[in-house]
This record gives structure tokens, sequence and C-alpha cells, in this order.
């Protein structure tokens, strides 16, 4: 039994999703074209060099809000889990399945959007079209992105629902936000050590999507000219190391789903 | 498929008891139930544990005593048992669609087919909640909704928890035929002692602070009476909050059918 057509639908027509991971998405780009470009001299590679940061990080970002919605769907559904696996022909395995193959979908969708929106609003600003080099390695590594932030939202919301209790629910449903947010905004700013690099999903995703847009591989700090290029294969390697060690323990998880009362997660 | 051969017990709890965290008592204590292929009515106050007891039985809440069995199978252990089916609205919460785009999903997930619950929700009138999500419904169309998936698509067992709430008068003449005529077994749980004079032939529960009384049956409701203290001969006891009451056949204090609630029953007695 495969949910995944129901799924990627409901989550390609959900509002919230699309108002948080590209409207507001599309806020952030409009401060990197329009306002934190004033007084920088970009043109040919240096302006390339920048888009493709703030488009790195900027999916990074949308990635998150994926996540924090199938955080929000796994709460108010643990119940329905819960019974389906029991009395319905739906598994633990197949579901996941399904979310896998929905959070795949969304997250190519969510990058390719926001190439189209980098490109526009660039364009508009300084009158150079940029188009993505590699249209192919993107569509993997959003791909692999969704995925990814799946698996993590999807680890830390059922410790949430089998262990912790709802109350928690809100703030460890942000926490794929909050390391994206952290981790995205210092590469792009700071130079941040070589195992941290490699070693973090969120910096191995953002680092493989500046790559696949500007055709070149990124600098330890995103956009940075003339420095030491990170290799691809690790930071590959990195990001599919994490999805598998997460798909794992949230298949693990997921086989114990509780039920739990939405009223737990009252905050007041 | 998992499932009971006929004749079976389609559901036995066993002193069943469940306390939710840091609640002063429990909402349920020792019940013990058996149901076969059968069809019984479990009457008591709001609070007074049904929901959790059918909860219990679905594995969405977890006992704290006692033990649970559905269709011949431990609730924690069971898998895929399409043959059990509820109208507890929080299940149907996978998905956020339209219900017309949920039809088929729901229908896969049972085994059955689609045709199946649009032609129940055409018959109940129900045709204009296609094209609206879950929380778009009214309350009542939600628990008919629930209700029509709870026993739709060849189901052995349903458990459905207050299916008259919030249903309009001419839907409910529809759902007590419906429930009467469904070959499945089935557990009801109602705060309406008005309803029971629809089941006759149904066992009869009654529910108080957590414990299960009974079975009596809905046929020998005119006879049952509820009398304050112990009677001798008694068909069952009843030790709560308000005192011990006893439930008697032909005689005692008051007839169970002329309350509107098993609570202000025993509260004009106590």
């Amino acid at each position: 039994m495969n949910l995944w057509g129901p799924y990627t639908k409901a989550m390609l027509t959900n509002r919230t999703l699309w108002f948080w991971a590209v409207v507001f998405m599309g806020f952030w780009l409009a401060i990197g074209a329009f306002v934190e470009s004033q007084g920088l001299s970009l043109v040919g590679a240096s302006l390339r060099n920048y888009a493709t940061s703030w488009y790195a990080v900027i999916v990074l970002f949308s990635l998150s809000m994926l996540a924090i919605s199938i955080a929000n769907s796994m709460t108010y559904g643990s119940g329905a889990l819960a019974y389906s696996f029991r009395f319905t022909r739906l598994t633990p395995e197949s579901y996941f399945g399904s979310v896998v193959g929905g959070s795949a979908v969304l997250g190519i969708v969510l990058s390719f959007v926001l190439i189209g929106a980098t490109t526009a609003m660039f364009a508009i600003r300084f009158g150079s079209v940029l188009l993505p080099a590699d249209v192919p390695a993107l569509l993997g590594i959003s791909l692999l992105g969704g995925v990814f932030y799946m698996a993590l939202s999807m680890t830390l919301i059922l410790v949430v629902i089998n262990y912790l209790g709802l109350k928690s629910a809100s703030f460890i449903g942000f926490v794929p936000l909050l390391f994206s947010y952290a981790l995205g905004i210092a590469q792009a700013y700071v130079r941040l050590p070589d195992w941290l690099l490699y070693g973090s999903p969120f910096n191995d995703i953002a680092s493989l999507l500046y790559q696949g847009f500007a055709g070149y591989p990124s600098a330890a700090v995103l956009g940075e000219a003339n420095a030491a290029p990170l290799d691809w294969a690790p930071l590959t390697a990195g990001i599919v190391v994490w999805t598998l060690l997460l798909t794992g323990t949230s298949l693990l998880l997921l086989r114990r789903i509780r039920a739990r009362q939405l009223e737990e997660g009252r905050q007041i | 498929m998992p499932s009971s051969a006929p004749g079976v017990d389609v559901l036995e709890a066993r002193q069943l008891e469940v306390t939710f965290p840091g609640a002063a008592v429990p909402a349920l204590r020792g019940v013990d139930l058996t149901l076969g292929d059968e069809k019984m009515i479990v009457v008591g106050a709001n609070g007074s544990g049904k929901t959790t007891l059918i909860k219990a039985f679905l594995g969405l809440v977890r006992p704290t005593g006692g033990s649970v069995r559905v269709l011949d199978q431990d609730v924690d252990r069971i898998q895929g048992a399409t043959g059990l089916s509820t109208n507890l609205a929080e299940v149907y919460r996978l998905v956020s669609l339209p219900i017309g785009d949920l039809v088929p999903v729901f229908a896969a997930l049972k085994g059955g087919d689609p045709r199946e619950l649009r032609e129940r929700l055409h018959e109940f009138g129900l045709d204009d909640v296609l094209g609206k999500r879950m929380h778009e419904l009214s309350t009542g169309q939600q628990k008919l909704v629930g209700d029509l998936l709870a026993t739709s698509f060849g189901p052995r067992l349903v458990l459905l928890d207050e299916p008259f709430d919030n249903v309009d008068f001419a839907r409910r003449r529809q759902l007590v035929k419906r429930l009467r005529e469904i070959s499945a077994a089935v557990l009801l749980n109602t705060h309406e002692l008005e309803l029971l004079a629809n089941f006759g032939g149904w066992k009869l529960g009654l529910m108080f602070e957590g414990h299960l009384f009974g079975p009596f049956r809905v046929d020998e409701l005119d006879r049952l009476f509820l009398s304050r203290g112990a009677r001798s001969g008694a068909l069952a006891e009843m030790t709560t909050s308000l005192g011990t009451f006893s439930i008697t056949l032909d005689a005692g204090d008051r007839p169970v059918k002329s309350a509107t609630s098993l609570n202000a029953l025993m509260e004009a007695l106590a």
C-alpha cells in the first residue's frame, strides 16, 4: 500500500509550506539581490559567486521548512499512523517510502522554483541572466536534500512522539531550521573547520548546491574567490551517510510510534 | 490478513486499567469485557471512560494494567488487521486532502471498493463533503463521515464512539438502520440512554467512573432497576464516589429506563 501520490499532492498543495518555503525565501533572496548587494562591485564571476551563495543558503532554509511541515504532519497524525499500522494495509515501510517520495519531489520543486527566483531577481538587479550550470547535479542534490531533511525531521519528531511527549514538539520540530540557519549563514561568512564542512549534512548540501549552480566547486566560505575548493566526493558521501543513518533510525522509531493527544502539545 | 476465526472472541479485555500520566484517578478500572460476533452498546456519562475503552482496544492508549486482545491478537503486536474499523476522527488524519481524494485512499488501506463509500455518502446526503477537507466539515458531518468509514469495506468488528453526536434526526434514523443491518460485531458507546430503544437484541454495558458493569441485554432495559446500596440477588453492584448502587431485575428504587443519563439516575438516588 503506497501513499506516495496522496502525500505528494498534499505537500504540493500545502499553502503554508509554499508561503514559508517559497514566498518567505523569495523575500530573503530579494534582500540578497537588492539590499545586501549595495556597495558591492559584482560583475561576471563575482556576481555568479555572490548569487550562487544566496541560492545555496536559501534552498537550505527552504528545505528546513519542508522538514517543519513533515514534523507538524506527524505530530498531528500520530494516532492515525498508530491505528493504520495495526488496522490497515499501511506498513511503516510503505508509509516511510511514501513520505520519502513526496519529500524528494518537493525538494526538487522547491529547489527549482528558487532557481527561477534567484535568476529573476539577480537579472532584474544586475541585468545579467544567471542560469544553473549543472541541472542534473542540482536535480540529484535537491532530491537528496529533500530526503535528508525528511529523515532528519521524522527522526527528531518520532523521538518526541515516542519518548518525550508533545510538549517539546514545537521546539524540536524547528531544530532542522535552527541548524540550517546557523550553519548555512556561518558558511557564507566565516571559515568553518574542514571536519564541519564535510561532516555537517547542512554544509554538504549547501556546498553541493553551490557547485551545481555555479558549475565549479564551492570554497570553504561560500562565494569566496581564489580559495581552495571543497571536494564534491566526500561532500556527497557525507550527505548520503547521514541520510542512510537517519533513514534507518526513523524507520525503527516509526515501527514503535505511539498515539499522542494533540492537547499534550498545548503551550499556554 | 490476520483475522480471528468465526466464533472466536473479537474483543477481550481482562482487568484492564488505564491511568493517564498525572491523573489522580484511573480512567478505566479493572474492565473485563468479551465480545464475540455480536453487538454491544455501552452507556455512560461523558467522562466515564467510554472513549478510553475504545482507544485501548485500538492501541491508542497504553494500559497500565491488564490485557487487551482484538481479533484474537495482542493489540500491541497486531499488524494489517483490516477487519477492525472505528469512527474516531483522529485515526483518519493521515493526510490533509479533500474527502473526495481520501475516499480511494481509505478504500485501498482497507482493501475495499471506493464506490461503496461514495454510495454511502450519497445515501446520507453527504455528496457536498467530497470537495472539502475533514476540518472544513461541520462536527456532525465529521462524525457521520467517520461512522460511514467505520462501517464500509466489510469490517469484521466496528468500534463506534458516540456515533450519533451532532447528527440530525433523519440521519440518526438512517444510521440506526445501518448499524442494525451491518453484519459485523459492533461495540458502540453513547451517553444517550434513550437511544437504547433502537438496539433491541444487543448486549448492554453500563459505564461509570471507569468501571464497566454488565453485560445485560438491551431487551431487559424495561426490567432493570437501580437501587441505593447492596441488594441481594443484584445483577451487578457498583461502588462509586456517590456510594454503592445495585442493578436489579424487576424491582428496585428507580427504573433505569426512566433516566436521561446514568449519572442523573445515581445523583437522584444518592
